[in-house]
């Protein structure tokens, strides 16, 4: 499962949280993407599913907004022409053909790089939180 | 074999017994049954293509107000219409942004909504006549109240499309979708197959008065589009139908991000099979399309062909570009080309669609000339000084320093033993050096460097010296030698500036 990560306290950047929570998890934590700016960071993680109850809990108790990403990618199918321009953007893959030259969605895939939300011309993309 | 007649076609649909095949299958009765069997099979051929068609639009008429009006100026929902006609004639053209809203919304999205049935906020100013006294209009429109919608389209349904690839390192938004730096996707357009021209390439069949399929409603084509360039397989149609028959499903306003607004159109064409040339013809597949990609990372009209390709490889998915395996996108669908050759099919084949003999040929014989300039811009060698003051790569910072001070210049290119450009460093550079305590020129200067071509126009390099933010731009050659340096001090006093960032070329 997905979790976006959100801090706005400079102080806790200068500890090395994330590396506490996963020593003391245990869990095998993928960063999929990072956003650091003048006032928050932003870190977008992907956590084994038996772990994240307790990742989340360790990453709240540090003082970092937890939330889970139900929606990774919020596709309006009713939109869509399937045209593809999404296809050769993603960087994971995330979009297909079937046979029939529909558009199918593989969203375990995304990252929320957000390319695609841009080179989508219908504007049927959206990375919402 | 007997040629059939297009009167024989259009009694076999009266009587439900016209045998129609959509054009992807086409190609495979023609490889299983030969050219011969096919034209005697087949009777008709649908098409199909749905795509971004930027040159498209509609006529519309309000009536008139009371007291009566003369518009000087309309907007539907804040997109403008051209109003140089008739008193309460307007054209809304698919590409125009909103003024409010910019690209997100625009004259495609109006067209998407009026076919959809909703609302439009309409408000015009006039000139005020003695006739049309009226300065001011503000109302709420639908589709249902204006007396005419005609969707007139002057450049529809390519018959080829390049295919768009970027060798920059930056990522590039275009009217061909968004490109990744260092040909990290290839996008591409048309319906390969399927698409109407490629199936009647010597213009036999589609002519002026040839009744089409025009987004869900029966439209004509009233003449050859703009741009027609059939010697070069390009060729184009000019379009017309009644928006108040059309669907929602086959109009969609879009947006190109960086671009702009355009508008999903979809159109197909029944082809008659009168012979076997037509057969021949229409069972082409996506493996005889060939076209050409094009780096888009060149800001010319003549971008460079990096290779042919047939749609066959690029609806694989992935091209080959110089040895690197690239994605590929469509950015028309196959899905809803595929839909209107099988709703054509379907309407042929109920009797509601009978076939029309063009009136009068179009050109097959045209090319698309480019613009006559008379006034040719200035290029960068026209414009650079040559004069440039360089420095080593591995002169210290105070050398640098000293060399600004006495020269009064603030970007020196740094350069290699071997003369070439390796970097540039600016008086901000070494102040924060100096604040800093750095010594060696190679640690703070900056190594990316954005350079400019002497062959390149001048307008260019005003866009690349704008969109980053840069003051000044070193000139070099094919071997990287700094041969001159460009400066935006320069070219506003060669060329005038009104305001900030704002250029205008006085020639
Ligand atoms: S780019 Fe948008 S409209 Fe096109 S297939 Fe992808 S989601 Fe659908
Ligand atoms: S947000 Fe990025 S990773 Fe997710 S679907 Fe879009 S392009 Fe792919």
């Amino acid at each position: 499962m997905k979790l976006l990560l959100r801090r706005f306290s400079s102080r806790l950047h200068e500890t090395p949280y994330t590396a506490e929570v996963i020593l003391e998890t245990g869990a095998k934590i993928n960063i999929d993407r990072a956003n650091v700016d003048a006032v928050r960071a932003d870190l977008i993680i992907d956590v084994p599913e038996d772990k994240v109850e307790r990742v989340a809990a360790l990453f709240r108790e540090k003082g970092v907004e937890v939330r889970k990403l139900v929606k990774l990618i919020a596709w309006d199918e009713t939109r869509c022409v399937h045209c593809g321009a999404c296809i050769s953007v993603c960087p994971t893959g995330v979009f297909k053909f079937d046979p029939s030259w529909n558009i199918s969605v593989e969203e375990e895939k995304c990252v929320r790089c957000e390319v695609c939300v841009k080179a989508c011309p219908l504007g049927a993309l959206a990375c919402v939180e | 074999m007997r040629n059939k007649s297009i009167e024989e076609i259009n009694e076999k649909i009266v009587d439900g017994s016209v045998h129609v095949v959509t054009a992807d299958k086409m190609s495979e009765i023609v490889s299983e049954l030969g050219v011969e069997e096919a034209a005697k099979e087949v009777d008709v051929v649908t098409t199909g293509t749905f795509g971004p068609m930027c040159s498209s639009g509609v006529f519309i008429n309000f009536g008139h107000a009371d007291p009566p009006i003369k518009m000087k100026r309309v907007w539907l929902n804040d997109v403008e219409a051209y109003t140089g006609i008739a008193a309460v004639d307007a054209y809304l053209g698919a590409t125009q942004p909103s003024e409010d809203k910019g690209a997100e919304y625009g004259g495609g999205y109006v067209i998407e909504d009026l076919v959809a049935g909703k609302p439009i906020e309409m408000k015009a100013i006039g000139y005020g006549t003695d006739c049309y006294p009226r300065k001011e209009i503000g109302t709420t429109i639908t589709l249902e109240d204006l007396n005419q919608a005609m969707m007139l389209n002057p450049r529809n349904s390519s018959q080829r499309y390049v295919v768009a690839t970027n060798s920059t390192d930056r990522t590039l938004y275009t009217y061909m979708g968004t490109l990744l730096p260092n040909y990290r996707n290839a996008n591409y357009c048309g319906a390969g197959a399927l698409s109407p021209l490629f199936n009647d390439p010597d213009f036999e069949t589609i002519g002026v008065g040839t009744r089409i399929f025009l987004s869900g409603a029966g439209g004509y084509v009233i003449g050859e589009g703009t741009q027609h360039n059939p010697v070069n397989s390009f060729g184009t149609l000019m379009v017309a139908g009644n928006l108040k028959e059309m669907s929602a499903e086959f109009l969609k306003g879009a947006t190109f991000y960086g671009y702009g607004v355009t508008l999903y159109v979809g159109i197909g064409i029944p082809i008659p099979v009168l012979n076997e040339g037509i057969a021949r013809k229409t069972g082409i597949s996506d493996g005889d399309i060939v076209t050409e990609v094009l780096d888009y990372g060149v800001s010319r009209r003549d971008r460079p062909v990096l290779r042919r390709v047939t749609y066959e490889e690029l609806k694989s998915g992935l091209i080959e570009i110089e040895g690197k395996e690239v994605p590929t996108s469509p950015l028309s669908s196959f899905y809803m080309a595929s839909k209107i050759a099988a709703e054509l099919k379907r309407g042929l084949e109920a009797g509601k669609f009978l076939l029309s003999l063009p009136v009068e040929r179009l050109p097959t014989d045209t090319v698309f000339k480019p613009m006559k300039q008379t006034k040719e811009l200035p290029l960068v060698k026209d414009v650079m000084t040559r004069e440039v003051k360089t420095i080593s790569e591995r002169a210290s910072i105070g050398d640098a320093a000293k060399l600004i001070m006495e020269t009064q210049i603030t970007h020196i290119p740094v350069i290699s033993k071997e003369s070439k450009l390796v970097g540039i460093v600016t008086a901000w550079d070494i102040s924060t050096a100096v604040a800093k305590r750095h010594e060696d020129l190679a640690e703070i200067m900056t190594r990316k460097v954005m350079t400019a071509d002497p062959e390149e126009p001048l307008e260019l390099v005003i866009r690349k010296l704008e969109k980053y933010n840069i003051s000044a731009l070193p000139v070099i050659d094919k071997d990287r030698k700094v041969i001159g340096m460009i400066t935006s001090d320069e070219i506003s006093k060669l060329i005038g500036k009104r305001g900030k960032w704002q250029w205008r070329l006085r020639i």
